[in-house]
């Protein structure tokens, strides 16, 4: 077996404190490492020995027997276990789950993210087709906690086997029901699952708690109900690994990978890269970034994506529309660098709102668009031949109303990766926003 | 891109395109709209085609019949509920509609108000032993100002007429002619003969480590078809006489010669920064400009090299205009050194005129600072000299404020760089027109003049802009202008000045180049009354020197523009694109509402045709 990378700061918050030294025997389940400031605990994952404690991460030599126990959390109040679990949200960001549910949201709602909007990712899907009660016993957790009255579960209608299992499960819960999406990016936005579920539009700087609610993500879910129910700390994680991989481009899915395995691991699991390739990517097509095969797996890393490889735009001169939905300006800047494209403008969609300097991306209206001509009007003028968008679904549709015309020719950042898995690329949009519900959520 | 609701309402009367896809069953809102302030460039780009599109006014609130896509107009057949067209008032919508832009005053003679500006004022015609007690004196007096509460009329205010103007200083120009340049043993003048010491170019060189040659060149009417590198400053050559300072005193002036500063580098590369006026002097000036010379006068022409590579660089322009300026400086001695009265061939005498009751104004105007070769020297001891100047860069470029005679009397020394047209040299603002009318308009009260340098760094640019914000607004001014040189990065900061003062509610005109090389990159909603500067035939910075700066026919409609925007009216909204036509109309508004000529000045049409314009322009 490798050794495990375990990073110190594995999510949003600032880095860890290990609490471990070279040397220290530990085993699955051994706190090696404390917050410092906003954060969570974080747990070895494996039986084995600390090899090395550098500045941002713990190295661990697994044995090469490794049984299933693990060392349990103590027993404490519903809240006081999630956090000593080191719950962490597991949709992305990866939010202290602990402090999120730390607040009273006064007879509110539980919303529970199950849209797994990243094209191409299937785990939380699965899991809602295998075991959707340790997910809906989360939400159960989670409105106790945090003194919800209500639990919503936001699912795509596409999904028809987990909507199936959950509509018999939530037969007789009387307080939760489910929410059906539309297939459009980006409906798994935290606060675009608000506005679907309650019809409320959060500001960019407002929490769900705005709203009396909390959103989780189904992963996150079920991780409370492991804390709480079998005192198990978050070391492992689910994932999808999917792209140009021997074997084919289907999705392999991936339940309690241990943290700190490297992609290269989990990519030979998948079968191994099917020859040459474009990039490998951590996380979505849509939010995701570029690694390389060294790059360990932390509490948020959801996906796993070896693409086909780039065009070659030949040094044309490109613009880069860059929006909350898709890539930073630097990631779409390194896209751009991969194709071969000469960045001439840099354009912003008009929604996505810097909360902070250098914060990231957040867009007032998620999947509304506001119009994108004039953005392609400045790419014109700045000379472009090409652009590259990272929208979502309804801005790229507005995007192609005129770009086309305009003799500009579009790239969506995920068109490398929708190739890859067959998906359809991000152009016009042929699905209605609208979708019809259930009758009474049920 | 989507509109708010507040755009809507601006753009009642113009077409309603969905700026997205959006389905059938929705209520159209602001939201759903595009700005039509993209329109022309989608219907040019043949994109979108307006026939049969509602109003924005009559779609609001109608539902959408019919999913659509994005740039698609609404027109009847895909809503439901839209409001009717209101039959307009055939005078709503005057013929010069279509051909509004820029700017159209409509004029309306200021009213002799017995109140202006909130500001009560007491006149009593005749009259002996007339005691008047009030507590708003105006020599420091608790309440300057008195408040009148909207809508209350002033019993008896009828026959009260405006308090006297005030001098506050003057200053008197003599003038001195030369007709003949001439080389000697020393600097003098002789009758109207300047002679110039020979060998003086040495000392020049020598007071400037950057400066590694310097050769002084002069140049009669009949020379002007030479050659010369690029015309870095035109320069009046004049000093004060005494103890006097700039701005106010006697200032001694030469008339019928000028300064001219060309140079280039070790490289021979000319020290401009976008575009440059090398070539025959007689096809590179617009004579008569305020900051160019005149046809006839002779050019003390030096041309200086400097370091190489240092032409882009601050200190290499001001060593050759320092470098320049010992040669100037002698002249003034000279100058100061004439006894003899029967030479002065007339005598100028400016009053700095306060006028307590009229429309108070201020100009603002935006100079260069962006390092580099932009800078201007503020108030040198001598008019347009170097000594005792202090670069605007060095001060931070915050505004300064000035006496508009400060500012006539040569405040102001330019290091000029950009664009030739465009740019401001010394000379200019020796003879600044908006300075000069503002100052003899009778209708208004001229407070100061505030010089803001323009930074290179946009923070630093907000910087300064917020501080001419604060100034205006403790000026307590009616109205203000501001003006810019050159185009492009300084317009950052002129749409920051004009904001600024446009939000604390005082009516403000712009004036810069803009037309169609200049068209400005940014704007605010305050940005409503512009002046263009351009004279131009296309539109462009076509590299003659002063040909786009500020002439007496943008002063006068400026003027026209802020008395009217300070009366209330209302400016036609700019056309899309640059149409001369505008300043036409205006010009003409303007001379017979006020019923005298406006003089156009010629532009580079009037000059010989240069092969590099020819190549480049024309």
């Amino acid at each position: 077996m490798e050794d495990l990378q375990i990073l110190l700061r594995q999510h949003v918050g600032a880095p860890c404190r290990a609490i471990v030294s070279a040397g220290d025997r530990v085993e699955k389940g051994t706190l090696i490492a404390e917050p410092a400031g906003l954060g969570a605990n974080i747990f070895s994952s494996a039986y084995g020995v600390v090899k090395e404690v550098l500045e941002d991460r713990i190295i661990i030599t697994p044995d090469e027997e490794q049984k299933d126990e693990f060392v349990p959390i103590p027993e404490g109040s519903l809240l006081d276990m999630v956090k000593a679990a080191g719950v962490v949200g597991m949709g992305g960001a990866g939010f202290p789950t602990g402090v999120k549910l730390g607040t009273d949201l006064e007879g509110g709602y539980i919303l529970a993210n199950a849209a797994e909007c990243e094209p191409g990712l299937k785990h939380n899907i699965i899991q809602l087709e295998e075991d959707c009660g340790k997910v809906i016993r989360g939400i159960k957790y989670c409105m106790e906690i945090s003194n919800a009255a209500k639990g919503i579960i936001a699912i795509k209608k596409k999904n028809e086997k987990a909507v199936n299992s959950l509509r018999e499960a939530l037969k007789d819960e009387k307080d939760i029901t489910i929410h059906l999406l539309p297939d459009i990016y980006p409906m798994g936005e935290e606060r675009a699952v608000v506005r679907e579920c309650l019809g409320i539009e959060l500001e960019t700087t407002q929490l769900p708690a705005a709203a009396k609610a909390i959103v989780c993500n189904v992963e996150t879910l079920a991780r409370v109900t492991e804390a709480i129910e079998e005192r198990k700390p978050c070391f492992s994680k689910n994932m999808t690994v999917i792209g140009k991989m021997n074997g084919g481009n289907e999705p392999h899915v991936f339940m309690d990978v241990p943290v700190g395995t490297s992609v290269g691991t989990m990519i030979e699991k998948a079968g191994g890269i099917d020859g040459k390739y474009g990039e490998i990517i951590m996380g979505g097509p849509f939010t995701g970034h570029a690694v390389e095969v060294d790059e360990p797996v932390t509490k948020t890393t959801g996906g796993i994506i070896v693409t086909i490889e780039f065009p070659d735009l030949h040094g044309a001169k490109t613009g880069l529309l860059v929006c909350a939905c898709g890539g930073s300006e630097d990631r779409m800047r390194d896209i751009c660098a991969k194709m071969n494209g000469t960045v001439a403008s840099v354009a912003r969609c008009k929604q996505a709102i810097e909360n902070k300097p250098g914060a990231a991306l957040k867009c007032e209206r998620p999947g509304i668009c506001p119009g994108q001509a004039k953005n392609n009007i400045q790419f014109k003028k700045d000379g472009c031949e090409y652009i590259i968008i990272g929208n979502c679904s309804d801005c790229s549709n507005t995007v192609m109303g005129s770009a086309p015309k305009m003799g500009l020719k579009v790239f969506h950042q995920t068109d490398h990766v929708m190739r890859t898995i067959g998906h359809p690329l991000y152009r016009h949009l042929r699905v209605s926003k609208q979708v019809e519900q259930l009758p009474d959520g049920k | 891109m989507s509109i708010s609701a507040e755009t809507a309402k601006e753009h009642a009367k113009d077409p309603a395109v969905l700026c997205c896809r959006a389905e059938a069953g929705i209520t159209i809102q602001a939201s759903n709209l595009e700005d039509p302030a993209i329109f022309d460039d989608l219907v040019d780009s043949n994109l979108l085609n307006l026939d049969g599109a509602l109003k924005i006014e009559q779609v609001l609130g109608a539902t959408l019949t019919k999913t659509c896509d994005s740039l698609t107009p609404l027109t009847a057949d895909v809503l439901e509920g839209y409001k009717a067209e209101e039959e307009e008032a055939p005078a709503a919508a005057p013929a010069e509609e279509a051909e509004a832009a820029e700017e159209a005053p409509q004029m309306k003679a200021p009213a002799a108000a017995a109140v202006s500006g909130g500001v009560m004022k007491i006149h009593i015609g005749e009259g002996k032993d007339i005691d008047i007690e009030l507590p708003v004196g105006f020599n420091g007096g608790a309440a300057a100002q008195v408040e009148l509460p909207a809508g209350v009329q002033v019993p008896g205010a009828a026959p009260v007429k405006e308090l006297e103007p005030k001098v506050v200083r003057s200053v008197t120009r003599k003038h001195y002619q030369i007709t003949e340049v001439k080389r000697g043993p020393e600097t003098k003048i002789e009758g109207t003969t300047l002679y110039i010491r020979e060998g003086i170019e040495q000392e020049a060189i020598d007071s400037q480590e950057l400066v590694h040659n310097l050769k002084i060149d002069i140049i009669t009417p009949e020379q002007y078809h030479t050659y010369s590198e690029t015309i870095m400053d035109v320069q009046p050559i004049a000093t004060k006489e005494g103890d006097a300072e700039i701005g106010s005193g006697v200032t001694r002036v030469l008339d019928g010669v000028v300064i001219m500063v060309t140079g280039t580098d070790d490289n021979g590369v000319q020290i401009g920064e976008f575009g440059s006026s090398e070539g025959y002097l007689d096809e590179n000036i617009m004579w008569g400009r305020p900051g160019a010379p005149e046809k006839g006068e002779i050019f003390i022409k030096t041309e200086v090299t400097i370091k190489e590579g240092t032409n882009m660089e601050r200190p290499g322009p001001l060593a050759a205009h320092s470098a320049t300026d010992v040669i100037t400086q002698e002249i003034r001695e000279a100058l100061k050194a004439v006894e003899d009265e029967s030479l002065v061939v007339n005598t100028e005498t400016f009053d700095q005129v306060r006028r307590p009751g009229r429309k108070k104004v201020v100009i603002v105007k935006e100079i260069m600072g962006q390092g580099a070769m932009h800078d201007n020297l503020i108030l040198p001891v001598e008019p347009v000299g170097v000594l005792g100047a202090r670069p605007n860069v060095d001060l931070g470029n915050v505004p300064v404020m000035m006496s508009p005679l400060e500012v006539l009397d040569g405040a102001i020394h330019a290091l000029t760089c950009i664009g030739p047209a465009s740019k401001e040299m010394s000379r200019h603002y020796w003879r600044e027109p908006l300075v000069l009318e503002a100052l003899h308009d009778e209708e208004v009260d001229l407070c100061g003049v505030l010089f803001v340098g323009s930074p290179q760094i946009n923070a630093e640019k907000f910087y300064v802009s917020k501080r001419v914000g604060m100034t205006v607004e403790a000026l307590d001014v009616d109205g203000a202008f501001v003006t810019t040189e050159g185009f492009g990065n300084n317009h950052i900061d002129f749409a920051s000045h004009i904001e600024q003062i446009g939000m604390r509610g005082v009516p403000v005109v712009g004036m810069s180049f803009c037309a169609v090389q200049g068209a400005l990159v940014v704007g605010n909603k305050y940005m409503t009354h512009m002046v263009d500067n351009n004279k131009s035939e296309s539109g462009i910075e076509n590299e003659v020197l002063a040909c786009n700066t500020l002439c007496k026919e943008d002063a006068v409609r400026a003027l026209a523009m802020l008395k009217a925007a300070m009366d209330g009216e209302e400016v036609k909204a700019p056309e899309k694109k640059w149409n001369p036509n505008v300043k036409a109309n205006n010009v003409e508004l303007i001379s017979k509402t006020m019923n005298q000529t406006i003089e156009l000045v010629a532009n580079e049409q009037s000059l010989p045709m240069s092969q590099k314009r020819k190549e480049k322009y024309d």
